[in-house]
């Protein structure tokens, strides 16, 4: 092929709105750490802290990068939170029931597995839009879980030690000055599922056509992607995923409430969201995912540590969120949050032409 | 007093896209109380001049003078003011709202108290346009869901004519293939309504591709080729083959001798009996390997919706479908792409092509598992070095294999859905408007492809609606009618009006 001289739309001058609008994001997140560091220099930019940030994270990553894949597609999954809780909740009466760390853990993903199986099957062989099929599936979670507890904690001597060990404990990394440092289990986690993802998003043959069904659901179909099996694969990896950070919260928590999970799925998918504005094609990406998260986190690490209130931390995240978007749609190509707006509105997400 | 006729003369109308020219220095005269036809072949540049008559599109030169006084079209919304009404083939109508809405969808709705709907005066004035345009028969205040297509159609013309003041001749009105989805009473509504503004004194431009409809209707008729006008005509004084004949006139390069010569023995590739879906009623044909066979008929005569069986698109209701032999059962998209079927679809944009994604990405999508790393990863070196070779093979002109398919003009985006088609060596190619909206250079280049693969030995089955390019191309060429296969008969010593006269008979 010949190698053309020109390279359309690709033109070598600056534009300070195209730069905004591609690492605006990355940007804001440095300018959030410089000022938390001006604000707090004695504890905020300390590897304690910051190994600190990532075990207040890595609940919430695990949902993220999984919910990733599910944006991937075009779809997202409202039901994770509540899925969370309930795996709380499953695992908790396991224990009462003088069930083993292993019986309870492979229940609880069993149990997410199927959730995620339900969604799936709800809104890729049944049709239904994801918004509609997943906030069912929120409320028939959260149901269940108030139903199974009574809607009462599980707490206590019934928790196994090594269960509730593991999400305070980690691996040690020697002392920095006075303190011990540990690489927290929890961020250990975090990252295995980071790896994970970004190994099934970035090189794997399911990776490339979960974003073919995102990029144009039809020309995916007549290109021989068997769309509705893959839609409900992500929908379980993401049923997967929430089970894990459930178990993750229960052992952190060492109580499982039956609706402790709630903040998560609207965290996670402004974590995505955030993400897609570091991508060129404004695409859900796992490593923009990672920075959504750790501008959630550092957010709230800093604010708290500035001692503000929270009500002011949730109103300055969602400013945040909402600067970002908008920020990366200046003047930029805006059909996939369209596409977004519509899927929101119910309408029916394939085409049935 | 009297006023005038009114008369808009287009002058000079050229536009370009990326350097490809669409329009080149057309020019027509609309004169009130006229109907005038725009007829042309696909790509003839009918659609160009009517987006830049509705402001849509900035022309590259354009001078318009209306009743003598020069004229500008920034924008869609003075176009409107100027009196300028498109009513498009795709039916825009809103079902879940009434009639009379639907009527007063680009104008205020009549208020009460300022902020009310006042629903009376909006269902009498809906009711007296209705009436004033002869179509009675729609009730205003019934939901437009449960429309024909042709009372839909009879809505949005009306829809025009909301805050016109009856006795107000200055409305020129475009009708872009209005009867492409119409049956024939509905044909007949319409063209009784489209008789009734003429003789208000409006002027119409009518876009159509049946000339039959011409001659009911306009007095004047416009043929466009390859973005020029060739002529304009009275009517009454020109033949179907004059038209035809300047539709046409362009040659194909003939296929070069040596190829054809080149075949081989016989061998049955696709074995098609009785076919039935949705969309066709019944389908037979057989195809022979290296055999490239063309389908010709009208817009809904069920051409591309036989690919769409074939593909496994569309399910099957009847019928049998033989490969090599083999019956093809449950047949899907992916499972086609397995079997060596491969398939170009009618809309590269939203059928086939991932704007966002890059070039080796969108050719080799149907086929990574040919690029499986332990039947999971993808080797993406392999990948772009395959995407690379097909490249090549297509002619493709590209920055670079990483650049976004949204960058790519039409002609290389549709070289890549080729490349995408050959990469496993099909047996069994279909292809559906090949060329459609590529400029020349790309053209001669997938003719080119199209035959050094049917060379190979892959069957080749082609939709076109550019009868010339069918009858260069292909070996045999079957004509489908209501949705059936009517005629098969080989393409050598065929001429473009015998062709379209076989399109065109009525069983």
């Amino acid at each position: 092929m010949t190698e053309s001289d020109k390279s359309p739309g690709m033109g070598p001058r600056f534009s300070l709105t195209a730069f905004l609008r591609r690492y605006g994001t990355f940007i804001g997140f440095l300018l959030i750490v410089l000022f938390f560091w001006t604000q707090r220099p004695q504890t905020f930019m300390t590897v304690p802290n910051w190994v600190n940030i990532t075990r207040q994270m890595s609940i919430l990553g695990v949902v993220a990068f999984t919910m990733t894949i599910v944006m991937v597609t075009g779809d997202f999954d409202l039901s994770v939170g509540a899925m969370a809780s309930l795996v709380g909740i499953v695992a908790g009466t396991t224990f009462q029931n003088g069930g083993s760390v292993a019986e309870a853990v492979a229940l609880s993903l069993l149990v997410g597995a199927a959730g995620g199986a339900f969604n799936g099957l709800l809104v890729a062989t049944v049709g239904i839009s994801a918004f509609v099929a997943t906030l069912g599936a929120l409320t028939v979670f959260r149901g269940l879980a108030l139903y199974i507890s009574g809607g009462a904690s599980i707490y206590g001597r019934v928790i196994p030690a090594e269960f509730s060990s593991f999400g305070r404990g980690g691996i040690a990394l020697g002392r920095i000055g006075e303190t011990d440092l540990a690489l927290p289990n929890l961020t250990i986690i975090a990252i295995i599922s980071l790896i994970l993802v970004f190994i099934i998003l970035n090189y794997s043959i399911v990776g490339r056509r979960l974003y073919a069904i995102g990029g144009n659901m039809e020309a995916a179909r007549f290109g021989g992607i068997r769309i509705n099996r893959l839609r409900l694969l992500s929908f379980v990896i993401s049923g997967l995923g929430a089970a894990v950070a459930g178990l993750m919260l229960f052992s952190r928590l060492a109580t499982a409430h039956p609706t402790q999970g709630e903040g998560l799925m609207l965290q996670a998918i402004a974590a995505v969201f955030l993400g897609m504005t570091l991508s060129e094609e404004s695409q859900p990406n796992v490593i923009g995912t990672l920075i959504g998260v750790l501008i959630l986190g550092v957010l709230a690490n800093g604010l708290t540590q500035m001692q503000i209130d929270t009500y002011i931390q949730q109103i300055s995240t969602g400013v945040i969120i909402i600067l970002a978007v908008t920020l990366s749609s200046l003047s930029g190509r805006q059909t996939r949050y369209r596409r977004w707006l519509r899927r929101l509105l119910g309408k029916a997400p394939e085409a049935s032409s | 007093m009297i006023a005038p006729p009114l008369r808009l003369q287009v002058r000079r109308a050229s536009k370009a896209y990326a350097g490809v020219p669409a329009l080149t220095d057309a020019g027509l005269d609309l004169v009130g109380g006229e109907v005038h036809g725009l007829i042309g072949e696909n790509g003839a540049g009918k659609s160009t001049l009517i987006k830049l008559l509705a402001g849509l599109e900035v022309p590259d030169s354009l001078s318009l003078r209306l009743n003598g006084a020069a004229l500008e079209l920034p924008d869609s919304a003075a176009a409107y003011r100027v009196g300028f009404r498109f009513i498009h083939q795709e039916l825009s109508i809103v079902p879940a709202l009434s009639v009379a809405e639907n009527l007063f969808i680009s104008n205020p709705l009549p208020r009460l108290a300022g902020v009310f709907v006042d629903w009376k005066d909006l269902h009498r004035r809906a009711g007296a346009v209705l009436q004033r345009l002869g179509i009675g028969h729609i009730n205003p205040r019934r939901r437009a869901s449960g429309l024909s297509a042709g009372d839909a159609m009879l809505v949005k013309i009306a829809g025009a004519f909301i805050g016109v003041d009856e006795g107000d001749e200055r409305l020129i009105m475009i009708m872009d293939e209005p009867t492409a989805s119409l049956n024939s009473d509905e044909v007949e509504l319409l063209f009784d309504v489209i008789d009734r503004l003429r003789s208000r004194g409006y002027a119409l431009l009518y876009v159509t591709h049946r000339l039959d409809e011409l001659y009911r209707i306009a007095q004047r008729v416009t043929v466009m080729r390859d973005g020029r006008v060739i002529s304009t005509h009275a009517v009454a004084d020109t033949s179907t083959a004059t038209l035809i004949r300047e539709m046409t006139g362009r040659s194909v390069d003939e296929p070069s001798a040596d190829l054809s010569a080149a075949q081989q023995p016989e061998r049955l590739r696709l074995r098609v009996c009785n076919l039935r879906t949705d969309a066709v009623a019944q389908a037979s044909l057989e195809l022979n390997a290296g055999e490239i066979m063309g389908i010709a008929g009208l817009v809904g005569s069920g051409r591309s919706e036989l690919l769409y069986a074939l593909f496994g698109i569309d399910p099957l209701l009847g019928g049998d479908i033989e490969l090599d032999g083999q019956s093809l059962t449950e047949l899907s998209p992916a499972r086609a792409w397995n079997l060596g079927i491969a398939y170009v679809p009618e809309e590269r944009r939203s059928q086939g092509l991932f704007l966002s994604d890059q070039v080796s990405q969108n050719i080799t999508l149907p086929h990574l598992d040919r690029f499986g790393v332990l039947k999971t990863f993808v080797n993406e070196g392999r990948a772009r070095a395959r995407s690379r070779n097909l490249g090549e093979s297509v002619a493709l002109k590209i920055t670079g294999l990483r650049q976004r398919v949204r960058q790519l003009s039409g002609g290389n985006q549709q070289k890549i859905l080729f490349a995408r088609a050959i990469l496993a060596q099909p047996r069994l190619i279909l292809l559906d408007e090949p060329t459609r909206g590529v400029d020349v250079g790309a053209k001669f280049d997938i003719y080119r492809l199209i035959r050094e693969l049917a060379g190979q030995g892959a069957s080749i089955l082609m939709v076109s609606s550019e009868l010339d390019e069918l009858i260069a191309l292909c070996d045999r060429i079957v004509v489908m009618r209501n949705g059936r296969t009517a005629d098969v008969m080989p393409a050598a010593g065929l001429s473009e009006n015998q062709l379209l006269e076989r399109c065109y008979e009525f069983s």
